[in-house]
């Protein structure tokens, strides 16, 4: 019962009761298996018209897998870079994240080129314009230079190659967030919530080719991974999220609430003021720049994994759960094979008519592709670090504690 | 299919060339008006629909806004309804789009909404609309439900009294009459109007709305004295 109290100081001052009890900090699996399964449904759903897609969670909500990576991108850059600046300070946790960053550039552009190889090779061997239009990679065929440009600046992103460069922009605001959220959590998600007001309001965005903005606005999105940030600040102080059974109650009525409106046709209230609103909130939510439902749809589902889902190891134990912290902690490669599969998958798709059964096995298939090489790069990692570890144990001493999010 | 006829309605573009002398268009779509396979920016639809529409109308001050991004849903295009169209106070919005709904088959029932939404958007802004019709495809088997998404177009614009460019129809018409190479026609990506395909469509357009306009009295832009030089 104490946790409450030293939940609103920590979310006032950043900072827990000097007598609060805290939780022990460890790798709380919860964020791997989450962020694995959200890899999975990024993979299905990049394949649109495929039948498993129509079983996704944004059928069902109005927050999707884009809402959850983002959320958890800010939870694990906490827990790895915040640990990092509070452990070594400023100058080597600044260190690592440029390195971070400028791997995931390279990753963005290796993933870039290698997207363009594959559609050029589908349109010049199937003379199907389509997979051009849908990928909107016009401007690499058309003005190659350029587009090339566009892409090292990050102002050109076709399409599904758009959540990398978000995550870039977002990484590299972290120090800045983590310091003000160090500072007071309340204060800094205020000023985020005003940043992506304003940015409404004079409608403020990043360019995208010659007429587009970022698919992903990173003025609005900062909301999602500031919030992320938030909750990874409270792991890594060892905060208890305290025992709020109307909060609880809260979140689950606007879950179902949002469940019975996306899966519903029309306005099932009869209440016809309300006409529009259910009308536009079934025709799609707006992902470009954020929309409160979808806030308050992935905080709500924030808040009852923090307080439901067991913490600790608990969630990967069985296999299920231990296939998706594989690929969970391999996330930069797990993401990237997927997107090449994905727009392979979407011009095996076509080329065989939607066949189910064709579907079916493509979806199967890349779903074991990924969670393999979660399995894989995991079971490599631990092989090469053995070799590494028995050279270099002695003279390092004490290891940090490995964060919950891989950087590698 | 034969040739459809075209010839919308246009009382909002022939106002504005009486009233100011000025007729100001946006071309609302995604790669096809943005200029997929055209050789140079010049070479789009909406830029030669410029050029063709100045020619045309003598003494008018036409300009044609190119707002395609490739790659864009009807949805992604009813949000950019405000800022692009709207905002801009042009007399004709050209949509082209529903290509990128029918790849994703996103639903034919909320394709219609859609359709309904940007429509009454227009509508009610006051904006003549021209619907512009899907492309003609080699080989439709690839996307099952593509003629039930045409379907969904042609059926709004029926029922919304909004006049079809008959895009398809004409591109089907080529390719039967061979006309174009199969590489002018689509290009080194399969179906794109190259240049010449966008050549066509353009002064189709242009015919189209010059006869929907009707003849008109120009008032000279600005309404000032042309200066001699």
């Amino acid at each position: 019962m104490s946790s409450q109290p030293s939940f609103r100081r920590f979310l006032l001052l950043g900072r827990p009761a000097v007598d609060a009890v805290l939780a022990a900090p460890g790798r709380d699996a919860r964020i791997d298996v989450i962020r694995g399964l959200a890899l999975l449904i990024i993979f299905i759903n990049h394949m649109p018209g495929n039948v498993v897609s129509a079983y996704m969670p944004h059928n069902f909500g109005f927050s999707d897998a884009a809402d959850i990576f983002v959320l958890l991108a800010g939870v694990s850059a906490t827990l790895a870079y915040g640990g990092l600046i509070e452990q070594r300070g400023f100058a080597v946790a600044g260190l690592k994240l440029g390195a971070r960053l400028w791997t995931l550039y390279i990753a963005h552009i290796a993933v870039f080129i290698i997207v363009c190889g594959v559609v050029a090779t589908a349109v010049t061997r199937t003379q199907n314009p389509l997979y051009i239009e849908a990928i909107n990679i016009q401007p690499f065929f058309r003005d190659t230079v350029e587009a090339l440009i566009g892409a090292l600046t990050l102002t050109y992103q076709p399409s599904y190659l758009d959540i990398l460069p978000l995550y870039i922009v977002l990484l590299g605001l972290f120090p800045a967030i983590y310091y003000a959220a160090r500072l007071s959590p309340l204060l800094t998600l205020g000023f985020s919530l005003t940043i992506w007001q304003a940015a409404l309001v004079f409608e403020l965005n990043l360019p995208n080719g010659s007429a587009g903005t970022w698919f992903f606005n990173p003025f609005a999105w900062q909301v999602v991974f500031t919030l992320g940030v938030v909750i990874g600040r409270a792991a890594q102080l060892g905060i208890r999220a305290p025992r709020l059974i109307w909060l609880d109650l809260a979140a689950v009525a606007f879950i179902a609430f949002a469940w019975v409106v996306k899966v519903s046709s029309g306005n099932p209230t009869g209440i016809g003021a309300l006409n529009d609103w259910f009308d536009s909130v079934q025709l799609g939510s707006d992902k470009t720049n954020l929309a409160w439902t979808r806030l308050l749809h992935i905080g709500a589902l924030a808040w009852l994994a923090i307080r439901w889902l067991p913490a600790g190891a608990t969630l990967a134990k069985a296999a299920p759960g231990r296939i998706l912290a594989h690929a969970g902690q391999n996330s930069l490669h797990v993401f990237c094979a997927g997107i090449v599969l994905s727009i392979s998958g979407q011009i095996v798709l076509a080329e065989t008519s939607f066949d189910l059964g064709v579907q079916l096995l493509i979806c199967t298939a890349g779903v074991t592709i990924l969670t393999g090489l979660g399995i894989f790069l995991s079971w490599y990692r631990s092989i090469t670090k053995r070799g590494a570890s028995a050279e270099s144990a002695p003279a390092r001493g004490a290891q940090l504690p490995r964060p919950s999010l891989s950087s590698r | 299919m034969t040739k459809a006829a075209f010839q919308p309605n246009l009382p909002a573009a022939r106002k504005a060339l009486q009233e100011t002398g000025r007729l100001t268009i946006v071309a609302l779509g995604s790669s096809a008006t943005a200029g997929s396979g055209a050789s140079a920016e010049d070479k789009s639809y909406p830029a030669v629909l410029q050029a063709e529409l100045s020619r045309r109308l003598p003494g008018a001050e036409v300009q044609v806004l190119n707002k395609g991004v490739g790659g864009q849903s009807a949805y992604d295009m009813l949000l950019r309804m405000q800022a692009d169209v709207i905002d801009e106070k042009p007399a004709i919005v050209i949509w082209q789009t529903v290509i990128n709904d029918a790849i994703r088959d996103i639903g034919e029932e909320k394709l219609a909404k859609i359709l309904n939404k940007g429509i009454g958007k227009a509508r009610a802004a006051g904006i003549d609309m021209i619907l512009m019709d899907l492309p003609w495809l080699p080989r439709e088997g690839r996307y099952p439900h593509y003629d039930d998404y045409r379907a969904v177009l042609v059926k709004t614009a029926r029922d919304q009294g909004i006049s079809l460019f008959p895009r398809y129809a004409m591109m089907k018409g080529w390719s039967n009459s061979r006309q174009f190479t199969p590489e002018e026609l689509v290009g080194m990506d399969g179906l794109h109007l190259v240049d010449a395909g966008y050549r066509c469509l353009a002064l189709r357009l242009a015919d189209g709305i010059v006869a929907g306009i009707g003849p008109v009295r120009i008032e000279a832009a600005g309404g000032g004295v042309k200066p001699t030089n």
